[in-house]
C-alpha cells in the first residue's frame, strides 16, 4: 500500500512537472514553429516572469495577510493566479517591442545572426532583471505553504501539495486553450496559415507584420506566465533561466521541432519518466531529461511528431 | 609555404600581428590593462572558435555544442595530471586532442543526421548531457571541479622543465601563439584543399553535393572531428593556464555560445576572426567586470551592435571595409553628414515605436 502511494505520488509529480515543461516550452515551440527564430532569450523571459509575479504577488497578498479560514484561503488561491495572469500579462507588450524593434529586421539573415541577437537580449534582460531586483534571489514567503494548507487531496486520502493540484489543473487549462486557439479560432488559423505560406497569407489580406507580432507576444505571455507559476514553489533568482531553456529544447527536440502537439506529449513523457528515474536512482536527477532525449532521437530521428515544415 | 599567397600588405599585417602577439607579455609587466592571463585565455577560446568555424563557414552548421569539446579537452588534461601523474605537457596536449576528437567523433554521428536548428538542438543537448554527467560524478570533483596538478608540483613539466610561476606563464603563451599560428595554417591549407571545396560545396546545397558524387555524410562528419579536435588543444591550453578545471566554466551551454559568438565577432567569413573574436570576447568580458556590475548587457549591447551594424564581424569589416570605412570617407569629406545619420536613427526609433505603439493598440483592442 506504501509503494502504491509512493507510485502515485512521484507519477503525480511527474505530471506535475511536466506541465510547467509544457508551460515553458508551449512559447518557444510556438515562436520556433511560426517565426522560425530560437529565441535564446525565453529562459530569461521566463525569469521575468517571476520577478514580475514576484512583485505583484507580493502586492496582491498583501492585502489578504495571511490566509485563515477556508474562505480566506479560496481568496489568496484566487489572487495568486490572477496574479501570474497580470505578470504574464506584462511580459506583451515587452514582447511586442523586442519583435517590433529588434526581430523584424532579421527574419531574412543567416540564423546565425538570429542566434546571436537572442542570445545577446537573453544577457542584456538578465542584467536588467539585476537591476531591478538586485543580484539575491527573491521570495514569497509563505504563499506556496498557505495555498497548500487547503487540503484538497486529503479526500481521496493521500497528502500531497495543494499547489502541484492547483499547477495540473492549470496546465490542463492552458492545454485545451491553445489546441482550441490554433484548431478553432479565426486568429488561430490565420497565424498557421502565415507560418506556412507567408507570401500567399500577404496576398489574400493578411497583416503579416501584426501576426508575427502578435505571435511573439504570446510566446513572451506563455514564457512569463510558466515563470509565474513556478515562483511560488521556489525562488526568482538570476540563474533560472538557463535550466528551463535547456529543458525546453529537450522537450521540443523529443516532440519535433516546431510542434505544439509534440512539446505536449514531449513534455508529459519527460516529467514522468525523469520523476520516476529520480525516485529509483537520485543520482540520475540531472541526466535523465537528456538521457531520455537521447533514447527517443535514436529511435526516432525526427521526433515524436516530427513534421518538418509543419505547424501546429 | 606553398599555396599560402600573402600580398605585400597582408605580409605585413601578418608580421606586426605576430609581433604584437609576441610582445603581449612585456605589454602586460608594462600595463596593468592587459593581463597575460586574460589574453592567454582569450586566444584558447579563440582556437576553439577557428574550429567551430570550418563548420559554420564552410558547411554553414551551428554548432551549439562546442563547449564539449573544450571541456573535454580541459577534462582529459586534469585528469591525467592530476590522477595519473601525468607531468608532460606534450603527452597531456595529445592525449585532450584525442579525447574531444573521440568525443565529436560520438556527439557528431549522433546529431549529424541533422541540419540547421535541429542540428543546433542536438549538439547544444548533448553538451548539456555532458555537463549534468560531470556535474554529477565525485570522481571528477563534481561542481568544484578537479586541479591540474594538485599541491607541489602544480604545474605540467614544458620540454621536461619544471618552472617558476612567471616563466611558465610566458613559455607557455609564447608556446601557445605556435600552437596557434600552426592550427591556423593547417586550417588554411585544408579549406583550400578539395575537401574544403567539398565542404563549402555541401554548404551551399546538400543535395546537388550528394548528386555530384561528394560522400556528404562522411565528410561533414570528418569536418566535425576535426572541429572537435580544435577544441580539445584549445581546452587543454585553457587547463593547462587555468590549472584548475571547473564544469562551468569549461562545459555549460553559455560557453558554447561564447565559443560561437567569438567566430562571428570576429568575422566568421575569415580564416583569423574567430581567433580575434575570442581575445576580444574575453578581453571585454574581463575589462567589462572591473567597469560595471552589469558586464553581461555590456557583451548583449555589443553582440546586438555586430548583429545590426558590423554582420562581417571585426576582421571581416577591416578587410571589406564594410559600413565603417564608407561613413568615415562621407565623414571626413563632409562632416555635417552627422546630423543626416543622427536624423535617419531618430526616425528609425519614430516609427519603431509607432509600430509598438500600434500594435499594442491593437491587441488590447483600443482602436
Amino acid at each position: 500500500m506504501v509503494a502504491l502511494q509512493n507510485f502515485i505520488t512521484h507519477t503525480l509529480h511527474g505530471v506535475q512537472y511536466g506541465f510547467i515543461l509544457f508551460l515553458i516550452a508551449s512559447g518557444l515551440t510556438i515562436i520556433l514553429g511560426i517565426l522560425d527564430v530560437l529565441n535564446l532569450a525565453h529562459g530569461e523571459l521566463f525569469a521575468l516572469g517571476a520577478y514580475v509575479s514576484f512583485s505583484v504577488l507580493g502586492y496582491l497578498t498583501g492585502l489578504v495577510g495571511s490566509p485563515t479560514d477556508p474562505a480566506s484561503q479560496a481568496i489568496f488561491l484566487v489572487l495568486v493566479l490572477a496574479g501570474a495572469v497580470i505578470a504574464a500579462l506584462v511580459l506583451v507588450p515587452v514582447g511586442v517591442l523586442l519583435e517590433s524593434t529588434l526581430f523584424r529586421p532579421i527574419y531574412e539573415r543567416d540564423e546565425v545572426y538570429q542566434l546571436v541577437l537572442t542570445f545577446g537580449l537573453l544577457l542584456i534582460i538578465k542584467d536588467f532583471n539585476k537591476l531591478v531586483w538586485g543580484p539575491s534571489p527573491r521570495r514569497i514567503q509563505g504563499v506556496y505553504s498557505g495555498i497548500n494548507s487547503i487540503p484538497v487531496a486529503k479526500f481521496v486520502g493521500l497528502t500531497y501539495p495543494t499547489y502541484n493540484v492547483v499547477v495540473i489543473a492549470v496546465g490542463a487549462v492552458v492545454v485545451v486553450g491553445l489546441f482550441w486557439f490554433f484548431d478553432r479560432t479565426k486568429t488561430g488559423r490565420i497565424i498557421r496559415a502565415t507560418a506556412i505560406d507567408r507570401e500567399m497569407a500577404t496576398a489574400i489580406g493578411v497583416n503579416t507584420e501584426r501576426t508575427f507580432t502578435l505571435v511573439f507576444a504570446l510566446g513572451a505571455f506563455f514564457a512569463g506566465f510558466a515563470g509565474a507559476m513556478a515562483l511560488p514553489q521556489s525562488f526568482a533568482s538570476l540563474e533560472m533561466g538557463a535550466n528551463p531553456l535547456v529543458l525546453s529544447f529537450v522537450v521540443i527536440v523529443i516532440g519535433g521541432l516546431g510542434s505544439l502537439q509534440g512539446a505536449f506529449v514531449a513534455a508529459l513523457l519527460v516529467g514522468l519518466l525523469s520523476k520516476w528515474a529520480t525516485w529509483q536512482v537520485p543520482a540520475l536527477e540531472l541526466a535523465a531529461p537528456f538521457a531520455i532525449m537521447a533514447l527517443v532521437l535514436l529511435v526516432k530521428p525526427e521526433g515524436l511528431f516530427g513534421t518538418w515544415g509543419e505547424t501546429e | 609555404m606553398k599555396g599560402l599567397e600573402l600580398t605585400r600588405k597582408q605580409a605585413v599585417l601578418t608580421v606586426v600581428g605576430l609581433l604584437l602577439a609576441f610582445a603581449v607579455p612585456d605589454l602586460a609587466r608594462l600595463t596593468a590593462s592587459v593581463q597575460l592571463s586574460v589574453v592567454h585565455q582569450g586566444l584558447a577560446f579563440g582556437l576553439a572558435a577557428v574550429g567551430l568555424n570550418l563548420l559554420l563557414r564552410h558547411t554553414k552548421l551551428v554548432s551549439f555544442g562546442h563547449a564539449a569539446f573544450f571541456g573535454t579537452g580541459a577534462y582529459a588534461t586534469a585528469l591525467l595530471a592530476s590522477k595519473l601523474d601525468v607531468a608532460m605537457m606534450s603527452v597531456l596536449l595529445l592525449a585532450a586532442v584525442l579525447a574531444a576528437g573521440l568525443m565529436a567523433a560520438v556527439i557528431g554521428y549522433l546529431s549529424l543526421r541533422h541540419t540547421g536548428l535541429y542540428f543546433s538542438l542536438l549538439t547544444l543537448a548533448f553538451g548539456q548531457l555532458l555537463y549534468a554527467l560531470v556535474q554529477g560524478q565525485s570522481y571528477l570533483g563534481s561542481s568544484d571541479g578537479l586541479p591540474v596538478r594538485p599541491g607541489e608540483a602544480n604545474q605540467p613539466l614544458i620540454f621536461g622543465l619544471a618552472l617558476d610561476a612567471d616563466a611558465y606563464a610566458v613559455l607557455l603563451y609564447y608556446l601557445t601563439v605556435v600552437f596557434a599560428v600552426v592550427s591556423l595554417l593547417v586550417m588554411y591549407r585544408l579549406v583550400k584543399s578539395p575537401f574544403g571545396a567539398a565542404l563549402d560545396a555541401i554548404g551551399q546545397d546538400r543535395t546537388r553535393a550528394e548528386f555530384i558524387g561528394i560522400p556528404v555524410q562522411r565528410y561533414v562528419w570528418l569536418a566535425f572531428v576535426i572541429s572537435g579536435l580544435y577544441g580539445g588543444l584549445a581546452g587543454a591550453i585553457y587547463a593547462m593556464v587555468q590549472q584548475h578545471v571547473r564544469p562551468g566554466p569549461v562545459l555549460y551551454f553559455l560557453q558554447s555560445g561564447d565559443i560561437l559568438y567569438m567566430a562571428i565577432l570576429g568575422g566568421f567569413q575569415t580564416l583569423l576572426g574567430p581567433l580575434v573574436g575570442g581575445v576580444v570576447l574575453v578581453f571585454l568580458q574581463d575589462a567589462g567586470k572591473d567597469f560595471t556590475n552589469y558586464f553581461d548587457a555590456l557583451t548583449g549591447i555589443v553582440l546586438l551592435v555586430i548583429v545590426f551594424g558590423f554582420p562581417q564581424g571585426i576582421v571581416g569589416s577591416l578587410e571589406r571595409g564594410g559600413n565603417v570605412r564608407q561613413r568615415a570617407r562621407e565623414f571626413a569629406e563632409d562632416p555635417s553628414v552627422v546630423g543626416s545619420w543622427a536624423a535617419g536613427a531618430a526616425s528609425a526609433l519614430r516609427s519603431a515605436f509607432g509600430d509598438w505603439v500600434n500594435s499594442v493598440r491593437s491587441m488590447l483592442g483600443v482602436r
